[in-house]
């Protein structure tokens, strides 16, 4: 009797002493993040939660790898509309408008201590501007790209060019391209110019091209967008004629996901991809190459690219303080240059470069900071109401010139009529 | 009166038994019954409800009548995709079944090896369509796929396949026809094994060649299953997505998209979720005619033993 | 002229079923009974005659031509299967004319001689009614209108009423011999059923392990079985064996009688009653013995009797082999 009284105490205290310390000790937390670009990046997040957790026992992180940003868009929002969202995610930084729309997020200012005005401006402001809208920050940035040409040195020396000069105009690397493309006997191409991928994310690269011919594809209201302005059509008709006309892109919709593989592989001697996929190349390639920022029309540019954590609404105030800590853990200078190195991403804040860790692999590897030099040309990715079907839109509009369906003009006109039908109600 | 008393009990007492027989199925019904209208009917009803409403987004949800409707028919990727599905059904259901039967027919035969050949045929089946569409996409992939790497072999240049709205189809079709066609042949063959032999012989003593066997005998026994597989194949059509998701996204612009692909897109990339409702009664319709089809018209126009 | 000539004709699988070395002839417009247990090869030589199997060696002539290396439709031949295998979607006309289509006989040709066959079966009056819609004996007949509408010299029959009940089999086996005669085909007819034999054939082979046991008309391998095997297969109930010296002596069933003094010594097991007579089994030292008297007997098992019988009613039979002796020593 006596042994079984005890035996019960003792159960109960164990009890008590669980509930104890999960209530009022540790916060429990779920992330949703993306994975978009080559290499085993979703390590290299576990290991860092893990070190976070180490650091911060009261707060307890499930990071949740759940495919590309769309997958993970989808994760989300599916999980939202089914009662049970995380608290805080990485998703596109530019899903801002339809995560507002859908009433699913909270803006960042108010969570932040006193203390928490200074670490938002200690950003990169190119990368804070998709994430600010009027007076309030909605987001933080975290893998953020531009995109990047990558080259073929060995094949730079092979076709008689300067290893070290990679074409800074569109008309040098239409030129260069000619020098580069290589056929064998029979008139088969076995090496491309250039790639500009055309799936997935058709539309960032259209961006790109728009932005060199000086030209936004949007408003800051993300209600309006330009895709039928003469300067949009050119960049598009540019693209098209790589292939078409100068014959030194390969015909047909360029896949985003295999052109690393292609460069990787030879079989062009240059591409347009994001940063986020540097590391990856750099582990990867067998011979010289070398990154250079896009090359310029009317000016230099690229859209920023990559994710941003967001809070979500749902979430208890204390989840919420929570999210931010480990966010701010996360975009820390030393964190944010561990990122950068392992994954190819541009680090998010200047001091990040300021890094023992940095200076020292940006002196073995100076095309790191390639990406970070393009940013003050940069102007921030297409970002709109709906974004999700605007995205579709405009892909359909490349794809449709760059398989030779419609004309450029045609295809871009189809899609700005589009895109106004889908955006009238935001205006 | 007794009599008449009794006359007129008799047709109750048969009706409360009656009852009691139909309560009884009705209760062994009504684990199923009760999933289905959980799981199917109430959501189709839901989607059919839902259909009618605006989205709603930051603000309740408005009866609109046939609005999305009236949206859906000027949608010019809807009739885009609603074509590509229609071209896809036809190329893929004859295709497969013909091709199903030959390798059923020549399996059924007494050759050496003909166990190694049922399981080579029927492999692609077990796979995963996931799994499928990577293999494929490796033999698609321009310049160092596997068909263009045959093709630069034999000094032809190679083609950008999955990249070109012009073979885009013929890629996927080639492949869901080679996918769909073991499982199906499986069925023709234990349908071909239902054929007693003597009916073979019966024909060759009255002089029937193989050929004529074949068309005359053969194919009308097998008319039962040829009907099953064909509504299966066609429902299959509008059913099957998973290798767009791996292979082309839809795309070149929309030239691989199929319907319920486009529900897809609509639903969780665009979060329209009324217009996806919307689709999601159009595809709803289609099943249920061809469903309709079938049960009605066509199995009675089909000989079962 | 149209008589059947199997000449050592041989085939194994290396299993049961197979012939060795077999030889008869089937005299044109006769019927020939392939008769024998399950296993036997008469099965076996039936498909080789119709051209479904390929012999290892031998000849096969069919009406002085040599059919061997033919194809079942070259052998000019019909045959009804023991499953009837009609065309499960082919309705009673079309069944029946099936083999007139594939030869492309032209369509009043075809009527007429559908309606003479149908008429011949009786089946006039479900020719519309497809296969799964008749009951078996209506089955058989369309199998029998598909066999004779090609005018055949030459028909051939495995099995054909095994599937049937008794009373539609006793019909039918008066049907088909009637048909038989009337159109004078030969016919080779396998069975396993000796009354089947013994009552529609003018010839019968009785067959056992792939060899022929005997060849004879049906009253000669009644009354004069070549080895105890026939004598033991042929008849209900069939013939008494029992050793006796250093041979089998064999009597049949109705010549072994029932002495009030005398005879043998035996007793009574049971009474099987059928009507018209009684079979009394008893034991003889050991050795059951069939007796058949006239009418209904009122013996009771374990009743003590005597058999007799006539000495001239006897078989003797080897004992080694069980072949036929016609010098044995008999009993007196």
């Amino acid at each position: 009797m006596k042994f079984y009284t005890k035996a019960l105490l003792a159960a109960g205290m164990i009890t008590a002493a669980g509930w104890g310390s999960g209530t009022a000790h540790a916060v429990d937390l779920t992330m949703y993040y993306p994975v978009a670009v080559g290499g085993p990046l979703t390590n290299v997040v576990d290991d860092m939660v893990q070190r976070f957790q180490k650091e911060n026992p009261d707060i307890k992180v499930q990071a949740v790898y759940a495919g590309n940003y769309t997958d993970t868009m989808t994760k989300a929002m599916t999980a939202m509309k089914g009662g049970q969202p995380p608290q805080l995610s990485v998703l596109f930084s530019t899903d801002l408008f339809t995560l507002m729309d859908e009433n699913a997020i909270v803006p960042i200012d108010d969570l932040v201590g006193a203390d928490g005005k200074g670490w938002l401006d200690s950003f990169y402001p190119a990368f804070m501007e998709n994430g600010r809208i009027g007076e309030k920050t909605w987001s933080i940035p975290f893998q953020r790209s531009t995109i990047v040409l990558y080259y073929n040195k060995d094949a730079f020396k092979e076709a008689g060019l300067d290893p070290e000069k990679p074409p800074a105009t569109w008309a040098e690397m239409a030129e260069m391209s000619k020098k580069l493309v290589k056929k064998d006997a029979s008139g088969n191409v076995t090496r491309w110019g250039v790639e500009i991928p055309s799936t997935g994310y058709g539309y960032w690269m259209l961006q790109a091209l728009a932005i060199e011919n000086d030209q936004r594809l949007m408003n800051e209201t993300g209600n309006k967008v330009s895709f039928n302005e003469k300067k949009t059509v050119e960049a598009l008709q540019y693209w098209v004629d790589l292939s078409r006309k100068d014959q030194v892109m390969p015909t047909g919709a360029i896949e985003w996901g295999t052109l690393r593989t292609d460069f990787l592989e030879g079989k062009t001697a240059m591409m347009w991809h994001t940063t986020g996929n540097l590391t990856a190349v750099k582990d990867a390639a067998k011979f010289n190459f070398g990154v250079a920022m896009l090359p310029a029309k009317e000016r230099r540019g690229s859209p920023t690219g990559g994710g941003n954590f967001y809070v979500f609404k749902s979430a208890t105030p204390e989840q919420q303080k929570a999210a931010v800590t480990f966010i701010r853990w996360m975009t820390s200078p030393e964190r944010a240059a561990e990122w950068s190195i392992k994954s190819g991403y541009v680090a998010v804040t200047p001091k990040a470069y300021e890094t023992e860790a940095m200076k020292t692999y940006v002196q073995g590897f100076p095309q790191a900071v390639v990406a970070r030099d393009q940013l003050q040309y940069a102007v921030p990715e297409l970002s709109v109401h709906e974004n999700g079907r605007i995205y579709k839109i405009v892909n359909d509009a490349v794809q449709a010139a760059v398989t030779g369906a419609q004309t450029p003009q045609d295809a871009l006109e189809s899609a700005q009529k589009q895109s106004e039908r889908v955006l009238n109600r935001y205006r | 009166m007794v009599a008449a008393a009794m006359i007129s009990a008799r047709p109750k007492t048969a009706k409360r038994l009656r009852w009691a027989a139909n309560a009884n199925a009705w209760l062994l019904l009504l684990p199923a019954l009760v999933l289905l209208a959980t799981f199917t009917h109430y959501p189709i009803l839901a989607t059919l409800y839902h259909s009618f409403f605006s989205l709603g987004r930051s603000g309740p949800a408005t009866f609109v009548g046939i609005e999305n409707y009236q949206a859906m028919l000027e949608d010019d990727v809807f009739w885009q995709v609603l074509r590509n599905n229609l071209v896809f059904a036809l190329a893929t259901v004859p295709a497969s079944i013909a091709l199903a039967l030959l390798m059923a027919v020549w399996v059924d035969r007494k050759i050496t090896g003909r166990s190694f050949l049922r399981l080579a045929f029927f492999t692609p089946t077990v796979l995963p369509m996931i799994a499928v569409a990577n293999i494929w996409l490796f033999f698609y992939t321009p310049d160092y796929g596997l068909l263009d790497q045959i093709l630069r072999f034999f000094g032809f240049s190679g083609h950008n396949w999955l990249g070109d709205p012009g073979t885009v189809m013929t890629c996927l079709i080639v492949m869901v026809v080679w996918k769909e066609a073991g499982f199906f042949m499986i069925f023709y063959l234990a349908a071909l094994q239902t054929i007693p032999p003597e009916l073979k012989e019966a024909a060759s003593v009255e002089g029937a060649g193989r050929w004529y066997f074949f068309r005359r005998v053969t194919l009308p026994l097998l008319m039962p299953t040829t009907l099953f597989i064909s509504i299966n194949a066609l429902i299959n059509s509008f059913k099957l997505v998973d290798q767009l998701v791996i292979m082309t996204k839809g795309g070149p612009n929309n030239a691989s998209s199929l319907l319920l692909y486009y529900i897809y897109e609509v639903a969780f990339n665009f979060w329209d979720t009324t217009y996806a409702a919307t689709l999601t009664v159009t595809l709803i319709a289609i099943l249920a005619v061809i469903a309709i089809t079938k049960f009605v018209y066509l199995d009675r126009r089909i000989h079962y033993q | 002229m149209s008589e059947i000539v199997v000449d050592a004709v041989s085939k194994t699988w290396g299993g049961v079923g197979g012939v060795d070395r077999i030889g008869f002839k089937a005299d044109a417009g006769q019927l020939l009974v392939l008769l024998g247990p399950s296993g036997c090869g008469k099965s076996t030589t039936l498909r080789l005659i119709a051209g479904l199997e390929e012999v290892d060696a031998g000849t096969i002539m069919i009406g002085g031509r040599d059919v061997t290396a033919l194809s079942p439709a070259e052998r000019r031949i019909s045959m009804v299967f023991q499953s009837y295998a009609l065309f499960p979607h082919l309705n009673v006309a079309e069944n029946i004319i099936f083999g007139l289509r594939v030869r492309g006989v032209g369509r009043g040709e075809r009527d007429a001689k559908l309606r003479k066959v149908a008429d011949l079966v009786g089946l006039s009056h479900l020719l519309d009614r497809k296969p799964s819609q008749l009951s078996g004996g209506q089955r058989q007949r369309v199998a029998l209108g598909r066999a004779i509408i090609a005018e055949a010299p030459v028909c051939l029959m495995d099995e054909p009423l095994s599937n049937l009940d008794a009373k539609l089999r006793h019909e039918m086996r008066t049907e088909i011999r009637g048909l038989q005669q009337r159109l004078g085909m030969t016919m080779v007819y396998v069975t396993h059923d000796q009354t089947e034999a013994m009552t529609m054939a003018d010839r019968v082979i009785l067959m056992r392990d792939g060899h022929i046991e005997q060849n004879g008309a049906p009253h000669e391998l009644y009354n004069e079985p070549a080895s105890d095997f026939t004598a033991r297969f042929i008849g209900t109930p069939p013939m008494n064996i029992i050793p006796w010296k250093d041979q089998l002596l064999g009597v049949r069933p109705e010549h072994v009688v029932l002495m009030e003094r005398d005879g043998l010594p035996a007793q009574v097991r049971a009474v099987e009653y059928l009507g018209a007579d009684s079979i009394v089994l008893c034991d003889l030292e050991g050795e059951t013995m069939a007796v058949r008297q006239a009418g209904y007997c009122s013996l009771q098992p374990g009743t003590k009797v005597g058999l007799g019988w006539d000495n001239r009613h006897i078989h003797l039979f080897e004992k080694d082999g069980g072949k036929r002796r016609h010098d044995g020593a008999r009993p007196h």
